[in-house]
């Protein structure tokens, strides 16, 4: 990760809660969004580097928007950002995404079924245009997704 | 004001409320004058996980004790509740299909989930648990399942 590159994405912090169905859905929403929905814009922090106060990666959030997105109440990727000195341009909770897309139901912990994904999918879809709205504007605070 | 009994089981703390019964699945049900209250106890919403949806069987229909009254789905499980209380459907709480987080949120207040129309409510009251007799059974069960990890 370099400091040029990290002035100029969005980053894209999930859950990083193994073993959890919704922890999963949250991590490949960040890989869609960061791989091929919007790859340009955004970059992926993994919420383990900012528990370990990895320098890099707390120089990412600290240099850009970030958005986070949590699995569960916790909201472990939204107060560890904060923690490392970033400001969440706009937390999404993947419960609350759910509840908008009742027909995708996840299922699964280390392969999620097709309702999982598609979840995941539409999650990406959701932060792309918060992504697209925010740009490299400066971060304000986040609101739930 | 409601009064809790309260327990703790591990890192977790559940609350029973003490004005109200107790089915074994823990179900709670509150007679307020002519009618009863029920809901989810602080046990079973946090057995269960965050609820992401709640479908309540609709106002008028008619209830044995034990029918199903309504399926709740968090996180972790799909679970059929089953009334605690014979009678009808008087009402619904509108929460359950806007915002059924208030389950999780507040569990013996804000969250309940629907009024019904006692039809032998003395007869149904026989077959539940006062709130010390919950308390024992549900701190049973959270023991047990702290002990499978």
């Amino acid at each position: 990760m370099t400091e040029e590159k990290s002035q100029h994405k969005v980053v894209i912090v999930p859950c990083s809660g193994i073993g959890k169905t919704y922890g999963t859905v949250s991590r490949e929403a960040a890989y869609a969004l960061t791989e091929d929905v919007r790859p340009e814009e955004t970059q992926l922090v993994a919420l383990s580097l900012l528990v370990l106060g990895d320098e890099a990666a707390r120089a990412a959030v600290s240099a850009n928007p970030a958005v986070t997105i949590d699995g569960c109440k916790l909201a472990c990727a939204t107060k560890m950002v904060k923690e490392s000195g970033g400001k969440v341009a706009q937390d999404f909770a993947v419960l609350d995404v759910y509840r908008r897309y009742k027909q995708f139901k996840p299922q699964g912990i280390s392969e999620l079924n097709d309702g999982g994904l598609q979840l995941a999918q539409a999650l990406a879809q959701e932060i792309a245009v918060v992504v697209d709205t925010i740009g490299t504007a400066t971060p304000e605070g986040g609101q739930n997704g | 004001m409601t009064e809790y009994l309260e327990t703790f089981v591990d890192k977790f703390t559940f609350k029973v409320a003490t004005d109200r019964f107790y089915n074994a699945e823990g179900i709670w049900a509150k007679k307020e004058g002519q009618h009863v209250r029920i809901g989810l106890s602080d046990f079973l919403q946090q057995r269960s996980g965050d609820v992401a949806f709640a479908e309540v069987k609709p106002e008028g229909t008619a209830l044995a004790f034990g029918d199903e009254v309504a399926v709740i789905e968090t996180i972790k499980v799909n679970i059929s509740l089953s009334s605690p209380v014979s009678g009808k459907i008087l009402e619904v709480n509108p929460d359950m299909e806007t915002a059924p987080e208030v389950i999780n949120q507040d569990p013996f207040e804000k969250g309940w989930v629907a009024v019904i129309e006692a039809s032998d409510w003395e007869a149904d009251q026989t077959r539940l648990l006062d709130a010390p007799a919950y308390l024992a059974k549900m701190k049973k069960a959270a023991e047990e399942e702290v002990n499978r990890g």
